[in-house]
């Protein structure tokens, strides 16, 4: 059950646009004004030194997604399997006076070896610690309110060739078709021999698998050209531009603008 | 109708002519042997065949995806090869006339929405922006999909993709449609949905190319059928009375049905046909 468990929780992440479908505050904006605005935020985030401003910006973070039709249990438990990941590994030695210097807070005996933790490495670990968290839940949240469609409209926008984006594309709406293909295989292998199938002759059902589906999404891609050039495809991406602006997104522009202006003004 | 390649309204000029047409894959496979067909303004053909008889083959040398290793495939007597449609302007004219529905739609749904992937021909194609909006509005109201618009592919059933995949040809206007086993897959409600489009008065003047091997349906969207055999080669062509009727070609050919029913504890099994009904009539 593990790998199927595995790639339901990959379809699941990937592919489901629940959140962007609901009805809240940030689906509701024009995307371009929407990734404009979260870009300003996470701006200001990287830019600030206080605690206290980047703290109010993870709050607000928080705000936004309850506002967003985000139940604040489910987005904290998304955000934080990241935090960690990018911040305690890497923030983790700045607490030590060896990396930060200053006025010892706690001493470690470890035998001969004994680290002391510093006040200012405190200090930096959170600004450090805060700074991810907030960037990541603005991140998170830019993808869970937004479809995955408009978001590659708005990389057009912003100056990403059209050729990139579209295979970006391309590639998302057959990962999913990959993803099942997989899954089936899985599927039918466990209805032959059962969940015990020794790791050995797993590796072998792996390596078919791999094989198989390269010569599937081969297949598909050379199809998937065909139908792009029957109907009129010659190397040049041609799109559909249809975003309309309202007085909201407006706001929310001006206010991510007010932002990071406060940030370069007062907490940087 | 004059264009570049002369005029259309001729009955007599073949838009397609295939002159001892021979492809294999790989150059190992063979797929068609020396095919001769000819494909005339408004007729509705129906390319029958067993699984691995060709059909996609000869519908993607139609359709110029392919090209022949031997013989000629023209459309209005210029010849299909890779050489003329590197020219962008016969390119074009060509797509434009010619539209190809696929047999499976998740090869032709490959934008991020319903929606892009129906405007995606006309796009390319040069339309202008107001024109597409025309049209896009129009298939939408024919084809009933004006809920599915936002959404991505993998969110549509079997029966939606495949409408969605016709509205994305249908939108291109074009005067020739090849279908390819337009019917494969779907369940019996949404078949018959699909053949009722085939058949649509807004077609009627149109030339339609189906490829299928349910001959169920070939009578009622075709007025010549060929019959493609084991080997690539087109065995017989005729009107779909005489084609359905004869048992032996169907049999064969690996097209005759059989149908077996239970009676209490015995089971028949038949072969049917279509030879009764044709020779009732």
């Amino acid at each position: 059950m593990k790998d199927n468990g595995l790639l339901s929780f990959l379809k699941d992440s990937l592919f489901s646009e629940e959140c962007a479908l609901r009805g809240g505050l940030l689906q509701s904006l024009d995307p371009r004004i929407k990734v404009l605005g979260f870009a300003l935020i996470l701006v200001s985030a990287l830019l600030a030194r206080s605690i206290g401003f980047i703290f109010c910006l993870y709050l607000l973070s928080l705000c936004l997604a309850l506002f967003s039709g985000i139940k604040l249990g489910f987005f904290l438990k998304r955000t934080w399997v990241f935090i960690p990941l990018f911040s305690l590994i890497i923030g983790l030695p700045a607490l030590f006076s060896n990396f930060t210097p200053g006025e010892e807070l706690l001493r470690i005996n470890l035998g001969s070896f004994s680290p002391a933790i510093s006040v200012s490495g405190v200090l930096t670990f959170s600004l450090f610690v805060l700074r991810v968290a907030a960037t990541v839940s603005f991140a998170v949240l830019l993808s869970m309110t937004m479809r995955h469609f408009q978001l590659l409209k708005v990389l057009r926008i912003f100056g990403i060739p059209q050729v990139f984006v579209m295979v970006l594309g391309i590639c998302y709406r057959y990962l999913y078709l990959l993803v099942e293909i997989v899954e089936n295989t899985y599927l039918a292998v466990r209805s032959r021999v059962g969940a015990g199938l020794h790791y050995r002759a797993g590796q072998q059902v792996a390596g078919w698998n791999i094989a198989f589906l390269w010569m599937r999404s081969y297949r598909l891609s050379e199809n998937v050209y065909m139908a792009m050039l029957s109907r009129g495809y010659r190397g040049q991406v041609h799109v559909l531009e249809d975003f309309k602006t309202g007085l909201k997104d407006w706001l929310w522009l001006i206010f991510t603008a007010a932002l990071i202006i406060c940030t370069l003004r007062f907490f940087h | 109708m004059v264009n570049i390649y002369g005029s259309i309204d001729n009955m007599h000029t073949p838009l397609f002519s295939l002159k001892d047409v021979w492809f294999s894959y790989l150059g190992k496979i063979p797929a068609l042997s020396g095919v001769d067909i000819d494909i005339y303004p408004g007729q509705k053909v129906s390319l029958v065949g067993a699984n691995g008889s060709g059909k996609s083959t000869l519908l993607h040398l139609l359709d110029g995806l392919i090209f022949a290793d031997r013989g000629s495939v023209s459309f209005l007597a210029k010849r299909l090869e890779a050489k003329a449609f590197a020219d962008e302007k016969f390119d074009r004219e060509f797509r434009r006339r010619v539209g190809f529905v696929f047999q499976n739609p998740d090869v032709q749904l490959f934008c991020p929405t319903v929606k892009e992937d129906i405007v995606f021909g006309p796009l390319h194609l040069g339309f202008e922006k107001n024109e597409i909006s025309r049209r896009l509005e129009k298939i939408i109201g024919i084809l009933d999909i004006g809920s599915l618009l936002d959404r991505s592919a993998h969110q549509l059933s079997v029966g939606e993709k495949r409408k969605v995949a016709i509205a994305s040809t249908l939108i291109i206007e074009p005067d020739i449609l090849i279908f390819d086993e337009p019917t494969a897959g779907l369940d019996p409600q949404t078949s018959r949905k699909i053949i009722d489009l085939l058949v649509d008065r807004s077609l009627e003047s149109r030339t339609v190319i189906t490829s299928t091997h349910d001959l169920h349906i070939v009578e009622e969207i075709s007025d010549v059928v060929c019959v493609l055999g084991q080997k690539g080669r087109i065995i017989r062509s005729g009107q779909p009375g005489s084609i359905l009727s004869d048992a032996d070609l169907l049999a064969e050919n690996n097209l005759a049905h059989i149908h077996s029913h239970r009676h209490k504890d015995k089971v028949h099994v038949h072969e049917h046909a279509h030879s009764e009904h044709h020779s009732q009539e």
